[in-house]
């Protein structure tokens, strides 16, 4: 569709029409309410590539920089610290995450001196990659690895105390009545009893056919061999009636 | 976790006797005689039980009592367990419309993501602020400066009271598109469903059966224009707000062709030039485009009052139409034709008027004759 003019030009187009007379005398065309608005507030500046914003620094060596006006990727320390606590977690990625924000305002509710736990935040590998990062920055003599090690078992400890709740609340609401759906463990027996069967049909079906294809490759020759054996069996009748006295 | 009596879950004696004790579980711990009840065999109750289809007399008079029993149970457990809050409402924003956007606020709305970055128009290169998770991250602050321009041109027009048309066809936008409007005053619309080609070049054809009101600075209406409106060509908008421009070139093409400046909300894969003012934004997050609409109809809103105390003080900032005006001029130039056969009819015997002529009354001349068609 190619670029487009007129939108930018609105305001050109009509003072010219309006400094325009044709007929001397005669009023010439009214000025639009949007003039005035669009004349104090001009459009913004278009079609131009600025330098982009440099998230990481530019490499010095190079001789000819590329695609010097490419928008940079943007990356955050904490980037290499996510990918190492769900590469060793890896199950951690299948919990649910919220990505609603209320207000946008998250990071200042946080105070990762505290601990893992932050109050509208649930405890994932998002609250040990901050904490981590935190005593990494903070604390003086801290390394990465020793970090990584304080966060991940506060980490772990409240995993476990969450697993212990939740199988004591299940213990609790048996204790008084509850029941509840079918176990992991029973859905996967079922499963497998199911495929088992389907795998078993079709055993007697493969079977069968088989066996058919069997029969079916003699079923030429088949009849001869009876045939042979009735003749036989009444020449020797006929022989033996003969040969008794 | 499944319960399977209210009776289980709320308490001892919720249900009366036909229900059978066999069938319930205890739920206190603290008492013991409800276990031994437990223990009994189900044939000690006379009754039938509460299970059976036909229930007897006796459990039908009971239910009054049964009914208050019940609800007063549930007086006392409802505060008990967690308590749910509803923290985001989606429509919070049309309820209580902001009037600026704040970096937080436009982040929360989604408004800074973009498409992915091999779906990019580099036209707004200069609105990208960086890649992340293979998509382009509009800049928030280049979106809140173009936002804030924006709202400035929506408030000029409606002060000058200029027709604003906020258009929204996406769905789920409708909501968002009507309250804008409605925010903007009297001189806003609104447009939910795709745009008819034309409506703008072959408005004669398209709007002819459109229903149009003269008003007053004062927004009242005006009577004694019925047949002017009945005659008259239909109206364009003075500036159109468009929520998806990627579905609506033909509006945008239209109005370019009219001359009508036009706002739109620029994603990275969008055409900047198709819009006069480049709100550059996330144009697939209802919430995004949620907001910048609110924001933009609460300007409008300001205009409209602006306008409004204007017209109390008797200041007025915008003209009437050129072609009402002409058809004032031409029926007050028509009347004034009449009042004059009238005088000459009137005339009769003696020749003299019966009334003052009107046409040496100065007023009345100078609005047959405006000075300006002298």
């Amino acid at each position: 569709m190619g670029r487009h003019f007129r939108p930018q030009r609105v305001y050109q187009t009509a003072s010219s029409f309006l400094a325009t007379n044709l007929i001397p005398g005669k009023a010439g065309e009214a000025a639009p309410a949007w003039l005035k608005a669009v004349e104090s507030i001009p459009p913004a500046e278009l079609l131009t590539r600025p330098y982009p914003i440099q998230h990481t620094a530019p490499n010095p060596r190079a001789k000819k920089p590329h695609n010097i006006f490419r928008p940079t990727r943007i990356t955050y320390p904490e980037d290499e610290l996510r990918r190492d606590f769900y590469r060793d977690h890896p199950w951690e990625l299948a919990r649910p995450k919220m990505v609603l924000e209320l207000d946008g305002k998250d990071a200042r509710y946080r105070d990762w001196s505290k601990g893992l736990r932050q109050p509208g935040m649930p405890l994932s590998g998002e609250s040990v990659v901050q904490r981590q990062l935190w005593l990494m920055e903070n604390t003086p003599g801290m390394s990465k690895q020793m970090a990584y090690d304080i966060a991940r078992r506060e980490f772990y400890k409240l995993r476990q105390q969450e697993e212990m709740e939740r199988r004591i609340a299940q213990e609790e609401a048996r204790m008084v009545g509850a029941y509840f759906g079918k176990s992991q463990i029973q859905i996967g027996m079922e499963l497998e009893d199911q495929t088992f069967e389907a795998w078993k049909a079709w055993a007697g079906q493969e079977i069968a056919r088989i066996e058919a294809q069997r029969s079916a490759a003699y079923t030429s020759i088949g009849d001869m061999p009876d045939e042979v054996v009735a003749e036989d069996g009444e020449e020797a009748e006929a022989v033996g009636a003969g040969a008794m006295p | 976790m499944i319960i399977r009596n209210f009776a289980v879950r709320h308490g001892r004696r919720a249900l009366a006797a036909p229900v059978p004790l066999s069938s319930l579980r205890a739920l206190s711990t603290e008492s013991t005689s409800m276990r031994t009840a437990v223990a009994e065999p189900s044939t000690s109750s006379p009754s039938p039980s509460a299970w059976s289809k036909t229930p007897a007399k006796a459990d039908l008079d009971r239910i009054p009592e049964n009914f208050h029993k019940f609800q007063d149970y549930q007086r006392q457990t409802q505060s008990l367990g967690s308590k749910v809050q509803l923290r985001y409402l989606p429509d919070e924003i049309l309820k209580r419309p902001p009037t600026d956007a704040t970096l937080e606020d436009l982040m929360a709305a989604q408004a800074h993501i973009g498409h992915n970055t091999s779906l990019w128009n580099p036209a707004n290169a200069r609105y990208i602020y960086g890649v992340r998770s293979g998509i382009h991250i509009i800049s928030l602050e280049t979106t809140a400066a173009h936002l804030r321009r924006a709202a400035r041109v929506v408030e000029e027009v409606a002060y000058r009271a200029g027709l604003i048309l906020f258009v929204g066809t996406r769905k789920g936008q409708t909501p968002i598109v009507v309250r804008a409007a409605e925010l903007a005053g009297p001189t806003a619309c609104h447009l939910f469903q795709k745009w008819t080609p034309g409506t703008i070049t072959n408005r004669d054809q398209i709007l002819a059966g459109g229903i149009l009101q003269i008003v007053d600075e004062n927004d009242r209406p005006l009577e004694g224009f019925e047949s002017h409106l009945q005659e008259r060509r239909p109206v364009v908008p003075d500036l159109v707000v468009c929520l998806n421009p990627m579905e609506n070139y033909t509006m945008l093409h239209e109005c370019g062709l009219a001359n009508i400046p036009t706002i739109g909300i620029i994603d990275t894969d969008a055409d900047p030039t198709w819009v006069t003012y480049q709100i550059p934004a996330n144009d697939d997050s209802l919430r995004s485009a949620a907001l910048i609409a609110m924001v933009l109809g609460k300007a409008g809103a300001r205009g409209l009052q602006r306008r409004k105390d204007d017209a109390e003080n008797g200041q007025v900032n915008w003209e009437t139409p050129r072609d009402v005006q002409q058809y004032i001029t031409v029926e007050m130039q028509r009347k004034a034709a009449e009042i004059q056969r009238a005088r000459k009819e009137a005339e009769g015997e003696d020749g003299k008027p019966l009334r003052e002529d009107p046409l040496d009354n100065e007023t009345f001349r100078e609005l047959l004759e405006p000075p300006h068609l002298r």
